[in-house]
């Protein structure tokens, strides 16, 4: 193929400079990641501007920045959809999670959730949530990963998988969320320059009129003007309310995601850096818009792009911005996209191990089991359960090649909506939340949301190849996010035990901390 | 232990602020979802004489209304939060 001798040189020059830079990163924060809290938070000294950037690094997944443009590129406007969903969900964490996360938690969220409740139960039951997010994100992550490798630099898609998984490994064991941090602050930047350069690239060609742009766009997809209108993504009001939800709420349940405020050194820094996310985010899928149309002009017609057919792309429609970058720079840019992919995916799954050994270490073993254990213990065991997790991401990578994973982000979308977000949410606010409403309702929402994914038209006719789903909406969120509420109210108030008295009691004075932040720990300076 | 006048000022204060901006982001965005499931020819139509459609722009200025929606909290916030929130650490060091 065309491509890949091409890109070969350049992607694997700027690829290996990031790999060395991380690396070294990852040296000089090995030092400071000894204690728990330079492992789990970098020490809570990064500053609001460095978190937001991290946090879009983190959010700006490989998966969004070539699946949305390359949705752009299928269907035009549809892919605008997903970009508004995804963004939507920041301005609900900034009002209602970010500064009462910080003030009450430490180094997950489940040290918030189960600030006033029973520490085991609640610990458990978050961990789980966040575990299933994690490594439904991670297969996700993986295989993307596998596939991009093997099509940019000719490797086979087992070794780049391991490379992936080895590089997360070594970057989160030894440089912890130091070396994490710095890690998505340069992918953040050299994706948005990246995708900056070939969005200013292709507007160029058309003087900046987005007119003529669209214009020509129009002009050149099969599907003319359709293009600019609601397409075939979302047909009916249900499937429309519950991908809505589970887009709103999900972002504020993915533990990767909240695990970043406990960074920062209070709640103002919380509050500023979901501004800079936010800003970052939205001007991101702004440019993968832009990308996307501009792969329309300039791609879809031109042969060298295209398989023999005529039709799909070379490698599949996620290569759009891949094949644009081509288009409108050449091989250099071609290169420095492909290195900038690579570093993505990294950046990411380094985030959710990250998150993941967090939830293993700190909130199962250490204080889900009730053992005492010093923070020395509790730090070597993060450090296994990183490896593990890393092992079992190249594992599963390797085993679900050949599968239609894009639903695995749905999903994890959906639990993370369904489960860790209401938890969440009611342990801050809701004064009446019991352990045992907040238990049966919250594990009801995780398996609702799994079956209905299972039984619904991706996995069971998609997949399983039966003829018709037994539940026909492709999005859980809706039905799953109703029996958490419901589950969780109905057991809360009915709950008449005298831990549940104890629980309303304590409610007060949390309230009272995760409001003004009076008593908690400042980041320590070191 | 908790009852200060700087505490149920704050309270009342965030309450009005987030309770406001959270509604203008939840209607905005679920009108925006809606009319894609209910009416999507509407925002098929083109602006007259251009190629931009209803869609676009609205999504785009949906867009902007996010960032500018978590950038004006921020502003309320530090003008009448945080003096507030100042108070309170002084009051219950």
């Amino acid at each position: 193929m065309q491509i890949e001798s091409s890109t070969n040189t350049t992607a694997i020059i700027m690829f290996t400079a990031f790999v060395v830079l991380t690396l070294m990163i990852t040296y000089w924060a090995s030092n400071k990641s000894k204690t728990a809290s330079g492992f789990y938070t970098a020490g809570g000294n990064i500053s609001g501007l460095q978190n937001g950037l991290a946090i879009s690094g983190d959010f700006m997944s490989a998966a969004s920045f070539l699946g949305i443009s390359g949705l752009v590129f299928l269907t035009g406007f549809d892919g605008l959809i997903y970009s508004i969903g995804f963004l939507v969900g920041w301005p609900i964490i900034l009002l209602l999670i970010a500064e009462p996360l910080r003030n009450l938690g430490k180094y997950t969220f489940a040290d918030v959730a189960s600030f006033r409740l029973k520490q085991k139960p609640i610990r458990t039951l978050a961990a789980l949530g966040s575990l299933f997010t994690v490594i439904l994100y991670l297969i996700a992550q993986m295989v993307g990963a596998g596939k991009l490798i093997e099509l940019l630099f000719g490797l086979s898609y087992a070794s780049a998988v391991m490379i992936v998984g080895s590089l997360m490994i070594l970057y989160v064991t030894f440089g912890g969320m130091l070396a994490t941090t710095w890690v998505q602050i340069i992918k953040a930047i050299l994706l948005l320059s990246g995708a900056t350069v070939i969005a200013l690239l292709v507007l160029a060609q058309f003087d900046f009129s987005f007119n003529d742009f669209f214009a020509k766009a129009v002009d050149s997809h099969p599907k003319l003007d359709a293009i600019l209108a609601p397409g075939g993504l979302i047909s009916d009001p249900i499937s429309a309310i519950s991908l809505g939800l589970a887009l709103m709420f999900g972002t504020a349940g993915l533990p990767h995601i909240l695990m970043r405020f406990f960074t920062v050194k209070d709640a103002v820094e919380a509050r500023k850096s979901v501004v800079y996310a936010t800003g970052f985010i939205g001007y991101f899928y702004i440019l993968t818009f832009i990308i996307g149309f501009g792969a329309i002009v300039l791609v879809l017609n031109d042969p060298q792009y295209l398989q023999p057919d005529g039709k799909t792309l070379i490698g599949n429609n996620n290569m759009a911005a891949i094949h644009l970058s081509h288009a409108v720079g050449g091989d250099l840019l071609l290169g420095f996209i492909s290195a900038v992919a690579f570093a993505t995916i990294l950046a990411v799954v380094s985030g959710l191990t990250l998150a993941g050994a967090s939830a293993i270490s700190h909130d199962l073993y250490s204080n889900a089991l009730g053992k005492s254990v010093t923070e020395e213990k509790e730090m070597r065991i993060s450090k296994y359960a990183t490896v593990a997790l890393g092992l079992l991401a190249i594992f599963l990578g390797i085993i679900f090649e050949k599968q239609n994973v894009a639903f695995m982000v749905g999903l994890a979308f959906a639990i993370a909506a369904s489960t860790n977000f209401p938890i969440l949410l009611l342990s801050i606010y809701w004064k009446n939340l019991t352990t045992k409403g907040a238990i049966i309702g919250g594990t009801a929402g995780l398996i609702t949301a799994i079956i209905l994914v299972v039984i619904g038209p991706v996995v069971w006719v998609d997949i399983l190849k039966n003829s018709s789903p037994l539940f026909p909406y492709k999005y859980p969120a809706l039905f799953s996010m109703l029996i958490t509420f419901i589950g969780i109210w109905v057991f809360s108030i009915t709950d008449k035990s005298k831990q549940a008295q104890k629980e309303k009691l304590l409610f007060k004075n949390q309230y009272f901390r995760s409001q003004t932040g009076v008593g908690i720990e400042k980041g320590s300076s070191h | 232990m908790k009852n200060s006048k700087d505490y149920d000022l704050l309270l009342s204060e965030r309450k009005k602020i987030v309770l406001r901006l959270l509604t203008v982001i939840i209607f905005s965005y679920f009108s925006f979802i809606s009319v894609i499931a209910f009416n999507p020819n509407f925002f098929g139509q083109l602006i007259a004489n251009t190629f931009y459609s209803i869609g676009i722009v609205f999504g785009f200025l949906l867009i902007l209304l996010i960032f500018i929606v978590t950038l004006f909290y921020v502003y309320l916030a530090n003008k009448t939060l945080e003096p507030l929130i100042k108070n309170i650490h002084k009051q219950f060091k």
